[in-house]
């Protein structure tokens, strides 16, 4: 057989390495439609804002720590806390949920690319564009009305700065962005999965992944909706909510409320996605139930986007609306309750190691239940309307985003080594953990007491006589903890994310199908994709070698000679990876081509573990150093001869 | 790598929780006393639900922290063991989380139901009141006790800031708004409800003691003005009342009068200027 005229002709994918990039550094980042150059944008940027967060939360926190204050001008107060709530929610939390999702989901359900990578790039783009266009307006005025702005209070009547139609901007575009991401998501997840990977074997960060999509594209079509409608009023003179010309202000509260119950979910779904994630890996056991997890993140997902109207029991609302949003949000307490057990359950009778992830985690569990509880409590409408809209019913969310905040660091730990290859520093994420918890706790507890006080949100000051004011200086005092902690962990992770120790493909002992794939993954994620049989295909994988191993006669051994060539390698047909991981599992790959594979692949171009350590095919010791124990020696050993 | 800063703050912060947990103010983890009867039921909810969610999130951070204590080791070769539930264990706990679900909303519709109404015994008095919000104060109009109106429905007594209202009276309340959502929450007496333009919004309550009841708006209305957009309601005797409204009535009509003098004497000195304006223009 002659070779072939080009170097890349049936499997182009195994050779695209071979090519040096003519683009670099930047240029490479910004225009490439690789989901993980994607996902890494979005998930750098999205860090960046949570320290803008963080530190305009303490900032504006300065301004409260005595009464009757005098330190800030009301509107700076005011756009301090507006801009630390959108960027906690709309400019760090959803993009980095989509960030890490963007980066890990595909790997773990095998695809080599996503199915609409274009669209997965301008979504980044539509966000970088309203997080610009939202800070840009502090050249000028910047937003003072909160979170979202409600109608009329953002009618041009009573705000008639720029500062709003910046939040519009802001907001919209980067909401249009998140849309363009789930459509791409849901198109991936559909078409791309892994042979044999049907949904009950889908990886747990994959079900969140096509419960955030959804919640993404049915509430941020909303939000989308509203806020053109809003720039109607404010621009065109239009009257969607103005009362007095037959318009509905709570319209606007009804569908901006449904977008941020939608990303209250989200965080919810995700930090219980990584959690359920990490836990079992650091138990080294299988997750108790994989299916109650997976039905529990659609559970969540559903019955917390519809409970949006839990912050609007005091508004215009019949009570049956006002019942039914109550049974929806206390029922959440059956899906999560369940997730929280199944935890317990997967530690019991493991091997818990105590790494940072796993503390990490079990923090971030800890602050999320904490939360969450608080919340199912102010779902009563009777409770709701003593505290809703009071500090006390505030500081269940910020317990709910710390939970969440911390989730996403344990999950950085845990797959920051997939994206750099190289270990996140563990001593001062876990001082950080510590440090945040007890902060957000400390300032929860005493915005707790100080709401049952009956103070206010979004007050930017208050007076001697009532009767707030210790609480306030130490809710203060926690919220500048809080932003030292959050300042550790993030210099901890930009110093590990080039200066690490390297690690290798497979830190953890993974059992899903991303730690299957180089670190960091090549253009195409996988030379070779293995059948998937369980949820945990890579225990698979390895119980296939265990069982070889045990099972395994040594030939006689070879006399020292030339290496064989590889031609004649290539013509035995037991040289192909995948053919041994199917035999184990008794059925043939699909798709592998033992004569290409040989031909394409050369040992050092670093394929995953096992594949490499096969693909050698001779008797010398020649395996990746980094590879784990049961690869190494099993690559070491003489394929068997079938 | 040792951060010894880190545990000092963390030390310390521990500290400061110690302190938020031992701080009395306003009799710490109470809300305002109830003095209305759809209050109290809103007291019965918030207590209950402060137990139930403590003792919900306490049972599950416990299962976590006991698992990670008691099976917390470093070996990693220990060889995976494999657990996992059968459907019916998921599902008879499914079962029971349902069923705690189901309980914590029925009684939720239990303190819940009507709380937007103090309900009155037979032969009680009911008084409405008008409460219109604007940037950023009240004003509350008694349509009943007003001696002639302007227009009807529209009271022309009116107090600002300050609601007085007689003892053991059903008050309903009609909350409006002119301007941008504002809130009604005196948590004495009720549930917090939205003033919001073009809507008109009914809440009731029975004050059973006569005494200052503080209120706050908590829905954000503007930077400048939020956090003073407060109300006072003032409970007083049934005698009071009708001094307080006898007075409101006075004081228009003294008020009107005066102003009617001044209006006729303005016409007076405008018509006689306009008749010697006259008279220079001949």
């Amino acid at each position: 057989m002659t070779p072939p005229p080009t170097i890349a002709e049936r499997r182009p994918e195994v050779v695209t390495r071979e090519i040096p990039s003519w683009r670099e550094g930047w240029t490479t980042a910004a225009t490439s439609a690789d989901h993980k150059v994607v996902a890494k944008l979005f998930m750098g940027t999205s860090l960046s804002f949570l320290a803008i967060a963080a530190l305009t939360f303490a900032l504006a926190r300065i301004q409260l720590i005595v009464p009757d204050s005098t330190i800030m001008r009301p509107d700076i107060f005011a756009q301090m806390s507006a801009t630390a709530m959108v960027s906690i929610t709309v400019l760090f939390a959803v993009p980095f949920v989509l960030g890490l999702l963007g980066y890990i989901v595909p790997l773990q359900i095998g695809a080599r690319s996503v199915a609409l990578p274009r669209l997965n790039q301008l979504a980044y783009w539509l966000y970088a564009a309203g997080a610009l266009v939202y800070f840009v307006s502090f050249l000028y005025l910047a937003p003072e009305t909160g979170l979202a702005p409600q109608p009329p209070m953002s009618d041009d009547l009573f705000s008639p700065s720029g500062g709003v139609d910046a939040w519009i901007g802001g907001v919209g575009l980067a909401t249009l962005g998140f849309i363009c991401w789930s459509i791409n998501m849901i198109a991936t997840l559909k078409n791309m999965r892994a042979p044999g990977m049907a949904w009950r074997r889908a990886p747990v960060l994959a079900w969140a992944a096509r419960v955030v999509s959804y919640v993404l594209l049915i509430t941020g079509a909303a939000m989308v909706a509203a806020l053109v409608m809003l720039t109607v009023d404010r621009q065109y003179d239009g009257v969607f909510f103005d009362a007095g010309l037959g318009g509905e202000p709570m319209l606007f509260s009804h569908l901006s409320w449904l977008y941020f119950t939608g990303i209250h979910t989200v965080m919810v779904v995700t930090a219980l996605a990584v959690i359920s994630e990490i836990i079992p890996t650091f138990s080294r056991k299988p997750l108790f139930s994989h299916s109650a997890v997976a039905g529990s993140l659609v559970a969540v997902g559903v019955l917390g986007t519809l409970a949006w109207m839990q912050n609007l029991y005091a508004s215009p609302l019949a009570e049956g609306f006002a019942f039914f949003t109550m049974l929806v949000a206390i029922l959440c307490l059956v899906p999560i309750g369940l997730v929280y057990i199944v935890w317990t359950m997967t530690m019991w009778n493991g091997a818990v190691s105590t790494r940072a992830p796993l503390v990490l985690a079990i923090t971030g569990a800890v602050a999320l239940v904490t939360g969450l509880a608080g919340e199912l409590a102010t779902s009563v409408v009777g409770v709701g309307l003593l505290l809703e809209n009071t500090v006390a019913a505030q500081q269940d969310t910020i317990l709910v985003i710390t939970g969440f905040v911390l989730a996403m660091f344990a999950a950085l730990h845990y797959w920051l080594p997939k994206v750099t290859g190289r270990a996140v520093h563990e001593g001062p994420a876990k001082a950080a953990a510590a440090l945040i918890f007890v902060s957000a706790l400390t300032y929860g507890l005493a915005m707790f007491l100080a709401g049952v006080a009956g103070q206010p949100v979004d007050v930017f000051r208050y007076f001697e006589d009532d009767g707030v004011s210790t609480l306030n200086l130490i809710a203060s005092i926690a919220s500048f903890f809080f932003f030292v902690g959050i300042f550790i962990e993030l210099v901890n992770l930009v110093r590990s994310y080039s200066g690490g120790r390297p690690v290798g493909h497979d830190p953890w002992q993974g059992t899903t199908l991303e730690w299957f794939a180089l670190s960091p993954p090549p253009a195409h994620n996988f030379d070779a994709v293995p059948d998937v049989r369980s949820a945990e295909p890579l225990s698979d994988i390895r119980e296939a070698i265990r069982e070889r191993k045990a099972t395994f006669v040594p030939p006689e051994p070879l006399e020292a000679t030339e290496p064989p060539e590889p031609e004649i390698e290539g013509d035995t047909p037991t040289a192909d990876p995948e053919d041994i991981v199917s035999e184990e599992a008794e059925e043939p790959s699909a798709g592998s081509d033992p004569e290409t594979e040989v031909e394409a692949e050369e040992p050092s171009a670093g394929s995953d573990p096992e594949t490499e350590a096969e693909e050698t095919a001779e008797p010398v010791e020649g395996s990746d150093p980094t590879v784990e124990d049961d690869a190494a020696d099993s690559g070491a050993d003489t394929p068997p001869v079938s | 790598m040792r951060f010894p800063i880190p545990g000092r703050l963390v030390f310390a912060l521990a500290a400061l929780l110690a302190l938020a947990l031992a701080q009395p103010a306003n009799g710490a983890i109470a809300p305002d006393a109830a003095h209305s009867p759809n209050a109290e039921d809103m007291r019965t909810g918030y207590w209950v639900m402060l137990i139930v969610a403590t003792l919900i999130s306490l049972a599950f951070i416990g299962g976590l922290v006991v698992a990670v204590r008691r099976f917390r080791s470093e070996r990693p070769s220990d060889q995976p063991r494999h657990l996992t539930a059968g459907r019916g264990f998921i599902a008879k706990l499914g079962a029971g989380l349902v069923a705690l679900a189901l309980a914590i909303f029925v009684f939720g519709i239990v303190v819940s139901n009507g709380v937007r109404e103090a309900t009155a015994e037979d032969g009680a008095e009911e008084i409405e009141i008008q409460a219109v919000a604007q940037q950023w104060l009240w004003r509350f109009g008694y349509p009943e006790q007003a001696e002639g109106s302007f227009s009807e429905g529209i009271s022309t007594i009116f107090s600002y800031g300050e609601l007085v209202v007689p003892v053991d009276t059903v008050v309903n309340l009609n909350i409006r708004s002119t301007d941008v959502i504002h809130s009604w929450f005196v948590p004495a007496l009720g549930p917090q409800i939205w003033a919001v333009p073009g809507e008109t919004q009914e809440l009731s309550f029975i004050a059973d003691e006569e005494g200052i009841y503080p209120g706050r708006s908590t829905v954000f209305s503007g930077a400048a003005g939020y956090p003073v957009m407060r109300a006072v309601v003032r409970v007083v005797s049934a005698d009071e009342y009708a001094d307080y409204i006898e007075g409101l009535n006075t004081n228009l009509q003294e008020g009107q009068a005066a102003v009617h003098e001044a209006a006729t004497a303005q016409d007076d000195a405008a018509a006689s200027e306009e008749d010697s304006a006259t008279e220079e223009g001949e």
